[in-house]
């Protein structure tokens, strides 16, 4: 049985920030789900704020590095989906409010 | 869906020439508009050879090392060779200045520096054209991306004729050329090639989804027909149909401008930046150079004319790329320096690599002083005007020191 936590993951995921807007993926929204099997297999499905762009595989190679720091964590699989696309109303309050969209 | 890999990306150590030199050449420009007289023809050589060194020596680098970045992220494939940026940088750099030389000082310059651009386009069309062969995408910006590189090698093609006609003597009819090189420059590739990468950059900046983009499809289709059009009628020297040609672009700028309205409405990132701010000052800017456009189109208004150039070219064209240059710089040098470093150690936001008082500097005296040159021209004072000039040559100053002050970047360990 895995005793890893999804809440551990999310901790880790949010040391990851967007360098262009400055806020970390989880509080972006860009996090869509976190799935943990029993063998302590990660899958990590999220999204990013644009198809195009440019740190696409940087950052999708930074959430694979991360939930590696914990330990216990065996494989990681990193799902990159466009449905449903991202919209500033999947932001946490704090990002909506610096952004001027609060 | 590829994204841009340190596969893909082009050195900081071959792109930041560009930037370098075009932020020094934008510099040089400004200072040179004091010594020309406002009140000349546009097509008096001194005005001809300014056009020059600003469009090829700060627009055009500026663009192809933008270019060096932008396009492996939005035709969504590798450069077919990216270090023929080596080749276009050095052969574009010194073309631009002996062709500029060449229309101040000695003509007979001119085709040589007229063979090194023709040389450096031709590379920087190839490369791009290899480049677009493998894209599999046909979005509005891969469209955009082609028909603006088709139009810029028939332009470069007319405008080395007429470097040789000027330098060389050949026969020419420069007068029949002329508007058609100035049309497939201005708007077959700056502004259409501008239509496509904002495309990709407001969206992705003010972070806007979710819109109907059928504006800017409307936008590219009637300006493509337009300058297609206008080139034609020009070269048959059918006037009446080339001026409603004009109107055509004119028309499909606007609804270019009503989709970047639609853009602007709907973003999530509300806040006031820099970036912003460039934006505002470039469309605004757009917006009133189509008005006084057609205040010369129809009333014969040259004064109107001198006015909706100077806001093209030190208005729109001006702030949407120093605009951009505050993002684009910032990213290739955190790229290049700071990447590697996430997870290990704390590393800057784009933002904080920016000199925050510089940029209000160079905002806020290049705004007045468009402002202030556009009300020049439009009383027909050189004095005024000039004044407007001081102004913009001292933010250009502040815009340098931005440039240079990004690109030597560093954290201490």
């Amino acid at each position: 049985m895995c005793k890893v936590t999804e809440k551990q993951v999310y901790d880790e995921l949010r040391t990851i920030i967007d360098p262009e807007v400055g806020f970390n993926l989880v509080e972006m929204g860009l996090i869509y789900n976190v799935a943990i099997d029993d063998d302590c297999n990660v899958k990590i499905t999220m999204t990013l704020s644009t198809r195009a762009c440019p740190l696409h595989q940087m950052i999708t190679q930074w959430v694979e590095d991360a939930p590696k720091r914990i330990d216990g964590v065996n494989n990681v699989e990193v799902e990159v989906v466009w449905d449903p696309e991202w919209n500033i109303s999947m932001a946490e309050d704090n990002v909506k409010q610096a952004l001027g969209a609060l | 869906m590829f994204s841009i890999s340190k596969d893909f990306a082009p050195p900081l150590k071959m792109i930041e020439p560009f930037f370098r030199f075009g932020s020094i050449i934008y510099l040089i420009s400004t200072f040179a508009l004091l010594f020309l007289n406002s009140n000349s023809n546009l097509n008096d050589l001194n005005i001809v050879g300014w056009a020059h060194l600003f469009l090829l020596g700060f627009v055009m680098i500026v663009i192809f090392g933008a270019m060096a970045q932008l396009v492996p992220v939005v035709l969504e494939v590798g450069h077919f060779s990216v270090d023929l940026y080596y080749i276009i940088f050095p052969a574009l750099a010194i073309g631009s200045i002996l062709m500029v030389i060449g229309f101040w000082f000695a003509p007979a310059v001119l085709p040589y520096g007229g063979l090194l651009v023709l040389v450096a386009m031709s590379v920087f069309l190839f490369e791009t054209l290899m480049t677009l062969k493998k894209a599999e995408s046909n979005t509005l910006t891969v469209k955009c991306v082609k028909a603006g590189n088709i139009f810029l090698t028939i332009a470069i093609v007319i405008g080395f004729f007429m470097a040789l006609a000027i330098g060389a003597g050949i026969n020419v009819d420069i007068g029949r050329f002329l508007p058609i090189h100035i049309v497939l420059v201005l708007f077959g590739y700056v502004t259409i090639t501008v239509i496509g990468l904002s495309m990709i950059l407001l969206p992705m900046f003010g972070l806007a989804h979710g819109y109907d983009d059928s504006d800017v499809e409307r936008a590219f289709k009637i300006v493509v027909g337009s300058i297609i059009v206008f080139s034609i009628a020009s070269l048959f020297k059918l006037t009446y149909i080339a001026d409603i040609s004009l109107l055509g672009i004119g028309v499909g700028i606007i609804f270019y401008l009503k989709q970047v309205a639609t853009l602007y409405k709907i973003r999530a990132r509300k806040l006031l930046d820099i970036w912003y701010k460039h934006i505002y000052v470039a469309f605004i800017s757009l917006g009133l150079s189509l008005f006084f456009g057609i205040l010369w189109l129809f009333f014969d208004f040259e004064n109107g004319l001198k006015v909706a150039v100077w806001l093209i070219v030190m208005g729109f064209i001006t702030f949407v790329i120093n605009g951009h240059l505050l993002k684009i710089i910032p990213f290739l040098v955190w790229f290049e320096r700071f990447s590697e470093l996430v997870g290990k150690k704390k590393v800057p936001m784009l933002h904080e690599m920016l000199p925050d008082r510089e940029i209000e500097y160079s905002f806020w005296l290049s705004m007045s002083g468009l402002i202030i040159g556009a009300v020049g021209l439009l009383i027909g004072s050189d004095d005024i005007f000039k004044g407007g000039v001081v102004l913009l040559a001292i933010g250009a100053v502040f815009m340098v020191q931005t440039v240079f002050y990004i690109l030597n970047f560093k954290v201490e360990d």
